[in-house]
């Protein structure tokens, strides 16, 4: 199953997003285990992430969580600002597939 | 994004909105910071102004939803626009005081 990580500073906004994720997963009948956390969690949950995606207010802190995330081997990235500003789940997952390359 | 408009999106879609150009716009701020540290002045420079572009396209969405209330029009209340608007609230914050700060330093020569 993949497994996708949003972070942004509060982990606020990116719950909702993988709300409209899940919805789209069930649609398109596939599986995903996708949840979000806050700035400071980030670096700790990657652990257990295949690929991490990060809010626009925290996209400068993208060297520092590559490092991280290199690790483990994952792949992190800004969410696509068409994505994230309108909020759209469909095209947020398939960025994420995008990056596991899937 | 600029060419949105904003009657054809959702109270939840606008409150993304606010948010995405607000965060874009705190990362710039952080990262005009960190070019200025490197010794980038020029570059620190373009992302500030970079930066107020964002928050203004933040502001402009904010100042038309404070003017729809205004004239009759109920704005959904949501904690996802308190969240919104405290992130661009904080942004601004962060903007004029980074800006006072390279100032200094350029004063100071430092």
């Amino acid at each position: 199953m993949k497994r996708i990580l949003l972070a942004c500073s509060a982990g606020m906004s990116t719950s909702l997003l993988v709300t409209k994720m899940e919805q789209h997963v069930a649609t398109i009948n596939a599986e995903a285990k996708i949840w979000a956390v806050g700035q400071d969690q980030a670096k700790k949950e990657m652990a257990n992430a295949d690929v991490v995606l990060i809010g626009p207010q925290m996209s400068f802190l993208k060297g520092e969580l590559q490092k991280e995330a290199n690790k483990y081997g994952i792949k992190v990235d800004v969410i696509d600002m068409m994505a994230y500003g309108l909020a759209d789940g469909k095209k947020a997952y398939e960025q994420a597939i995008k990056l596991m390359g899937e | 994004m600029e060419n949105i408009d904003l009657e054809t999106l959702t109270a939840e879609q606008i409150n993304f909105m606010l948010i995405l150009h607000s965060g874009n716009a705190r990362s710039k701020i952080i990262q005009a910071l960190r070019a200025y540290r490197e010794g980038n002045v020029e570059e620190s420079d373009n992302l500030l102004v970079q930066a107020e572009e964002d928050l203004k396209a933040s502001h402009e969405i904010h100042f038309k939803m404070v003017q729809k209330e205004a004239s009759g029009e109920k704005v959904e209340f949501a904690l996802l626009l308190m969240h919104a608007e405290d992130h661009l609230m904080s942004t601004l914050t962060m903007k004029e005081l980074v800006r006072e700060l390279l100032d200094i330093f350029k004063q100071k020569n430092l």
